[in-house]
């Protein structure tokens, strides 16, 4: 029997961390759906003060405000990351430049040096680790307003570890555009989650 | 005069088809008598009466067909009008979608005639539009209003045997209400729509405009996302409406609407919404009346369109009906959402956290075939706090399907006539917005 799949939070100590509460079912819903991977139904949510971070392949981080890591969760986050660990990383403001955006990149510049975020091609493998997405990054709602004031995000931004992605860093707010009740999806005309399928199949083989 | 009994009707439309000479002809009348109040910073701009009748001639020739009108009706003009559409259906194409006339029907005893609203006279709408500008006045808030009152007949007779007539009265009173240049930003609207004018009071409901105008000044941003709203009837008309008149069966199985399934199946019989979502029609509704037949001459009927969330009927045209064998019921002139005995300050009072939309504008639809619209909030916009609405919120863009709102419902409240409907107040979870707006 495999181990199930969780769907771990990080708590930080500054800022929000707990956003966009039914994404993480709505994720895992999809999981099952069109994987084979065994889920653990409830997201696990972990200090990342905690050691306990250390036994899970993925983890998930959010918020709208400051991201201030203390030592301790800087040493975490950076020894997660280096041993192998995957982090998804999400804004949930819909701006350039927020509160969250200029102080988790501030953090990564601390954890990992002055470029550590690089933009990430849009053939890489991340976006075909399941489903395709030759255009990159597929947009969200937030996103497309109409009437030309779209502000789109074409490309995410990852500290990758040895070729392989550690962070993945996303301004576009995946995390609101995914927050709903999973039985609503079948009446999009196509799943919008497929994306954070990727994301997780991602994590959990490459 | 421009108003016939249905004797006087029934009479012309004798005559007139008596001049026929085409293998099928219809003959429909309708006259009407009505007025109007335009009003905006205190004070009335236009107002008009108008009163007219008109006859429209269809004759048909094995599958041609050709229409002609009139406003006329001496002997002479109704020969003069039928000879014309029988001149245009000679040299018409062949309809490929060619029906025969119906013979004739039975239809509901109708209740949608008012003669409070018939007797309406300019003093009357004067004294109506003063009311609220007096209201305006007395808040030192700028008023801008619609008045439009109408009174008048149906009647349709063919060859077949069919006749049907149908008398109605109507007013429709909207106003926006801003507070004075350099005092803030808030706006408020109101709008109602009566077959009894008897039922209106533009003061109660300018005192709404006004409320939601004072409310509103100075709105706080708020980030955009998913929140619980709830939509007052005036807003949430439209998303249903947009709905509703997507709901014809010759699209769901051509495949180009969200009734659709692959291989020209539909979603008649699934479920598609929350169970407390049931819509009817009734077109004796003693809030609501309409014409009890449709344009095509069939009998309006009560039916039930959704019941208890499930696709219960589709409304067909005669040419699709016929094509595909069965009884296809005409689209209603109005529907009846049923709701809940809550009022607007009870859905109010039982939400922790929310946003109170007074009026969704300038919707525009974004996919046909999942219903996705997009829109502004405008007109009052406030943010709800334990129970109670805290501040006015700047208005937002939305992005939101009316499939999905029916499915993310919490509360329903007591409904209300808006356009023609019945609709309850709704809240609603997960509302998207997706952007800030700078309009009030």
């Amino acid at each position: 029997m495999p181990t199930p799949f969780t769907f771990v939070r990080l708590q930080y100590r500054s800022g929000n961390w707990d956003t966009d509460q039914r994404m993480p079912s709505n994720l895992l819903h999809s999981l099952v759906e069109y994987t084979t991977v065994p889920v653990v139904e409830q997201e696990k949510v972990i200090s990342l003060e905690s050691a306990e971070l250390f036994r899970y392949p993925f983890c998930y981080l959010s918020g709208h405000k400051l991201v201030q890591f203390n030592a301790k969760e800087k040493a975490n986050f950076v020894k997660y990351v280096q041993n192998g660990g995957f982090v998804f990383v999400d804004d949930c403001n819909h701006d350039i430049d927020g509160l969250f955006a200029r102080s988790f990149e501030e953090q990564m510049r601390v954890c990992f040096g002055p470029k550590a975020l690089k933009k990430l091609p849009n053939n890489h493998a991340l976006y075909k680790s399941f489903f395709k997405f030759e255009e990159g990054p597929p947009t969200t709602s937030f996103e497309l307003n109409g009437w030309g004031d779209d502000l789109v995000h074409d490309y995410l931004k990852a500290y990758e570890v040895n070729g392989r992605i550690g962070v993945l860093y996303s301004n576009k707010d995946y995390g609101c555009e995914w927050d709903y009740d999973f039985r609503n999806k079948r009446w999009l005309a196509e799943d919008n989650t497929k994306f954070g399928v990727n994301i997780l199949m991602y994590a959990l083989t490459s | 005069m421009a108003i016939l009994s249905k004797d006087q009707a029934e009479a012309l439309l004798k005559k007139a088809l008596s001049y026929s000479k085409a293998d099928e002809c219809e003959v429909n009348l309708s006259g009407y008598k009505g007025g109007n109040i335009r009003y905006a910073r205190s004070t009335v701009s236009t107002s008009g009466e108008e009163e007219n009748m008109s006859l429209a001639v269809e004759a048909r020739f094995g599958k041609r067909s050709g229409v002609a009108t009139i406003n006329e009706f001496d002997d002479a003009s109704l020969e003069k009008v039928v000879r014309r559409a029988e001149e245009v259906a000679r040299i018409a194409p062949e309809s490929p979608e060619y029906v025969p006339m119906l013979g004739p029907q039975t239809y509901l005893p109708s209740n949608a005639w008012f003669k409070s609203t018939a007797d309406i006279n300019p003093e009357y709408r004067a004294e109506a539009a003063r009311k609220s500008m007096a209201l305006a006045d007395s808040k030192k808030l700028t008023s801008a209003g619609f008045w439009e009152d109408r009174s008048g007949f149906n009647a349709k007779m063919n060859s077949k045997g069919l006749f049907a007539y149908n008398q109605s009265s109507d007013v429709d009173f909207s106003v926006t209400m801003r507070t004075e240049d350099g005092t803030g930003t808030g706006s408020g609207y109101v709008t109602r729509d009566v077959s009894d004018v008897s039922k209106l009071d533009t003061a109660a409901a300018s005192e709404i405009a006004a409320q939601k105008a004072l409310g509103s000044m100075n709105a706080k941003a708020i980030e955009p996302g998913k929140y619980t709203v709830i939509l007052e009837p005036t807003a949430a008309v439209d998303l249903l409406q947009n709905m509703f008149g997507s709901m014809d069966a010759r699209s769901a199985e051509e495949g180009r609407s969200f009734l659709s399934k692959t291989g020209g199946a539909t979603k008649l019989g699934e479920k598609m919404f929350d169970a407390r979502v049931t819509i009817t029609s009734d077109p004796t509704n003693p809030e609501i009346p309409t014409s009890t037949w449709a344009g095509d001459g069939r009998p309006h009927e009560k039916v039930t369109w959704i019941d208890k969330g499930v696709i219960k009927q589709m409304p067909y045209s005669r040419f699709w009906a016929q094509k595909k064998g069965v009884k296809g019921l005409p689209m209603p002139g109005g529907f009846i959402m049923q709701g809940g005995t809550q009022s607007l300050e009870d859905l109010i009072k039982g939400t922790q956290k929310g946003i109170l939309v007074t009026r969704l504008w300038y919707i525009r639809a974004v996919d046909p075939q999942t219903l996705l619209y997009t829109g502004l909030t405008r007109d009052g916009t406030f943010y709800i706090e334990n129970g109670k609405i805290k501040h006015p919120v700047k208005n937002f863009r939305f992005n939101e399907s009316p499939v999905i709102m029916l499915n993310n419902l919490e509360a329903l409240g007591k409904p209300q006539r808006i356009g023609g409907n019945l609709v309850p107040p709704m809240k609603i979870r997960d509302f998207t917005f997706t952007s800030l707006s700078d309009a009030v």
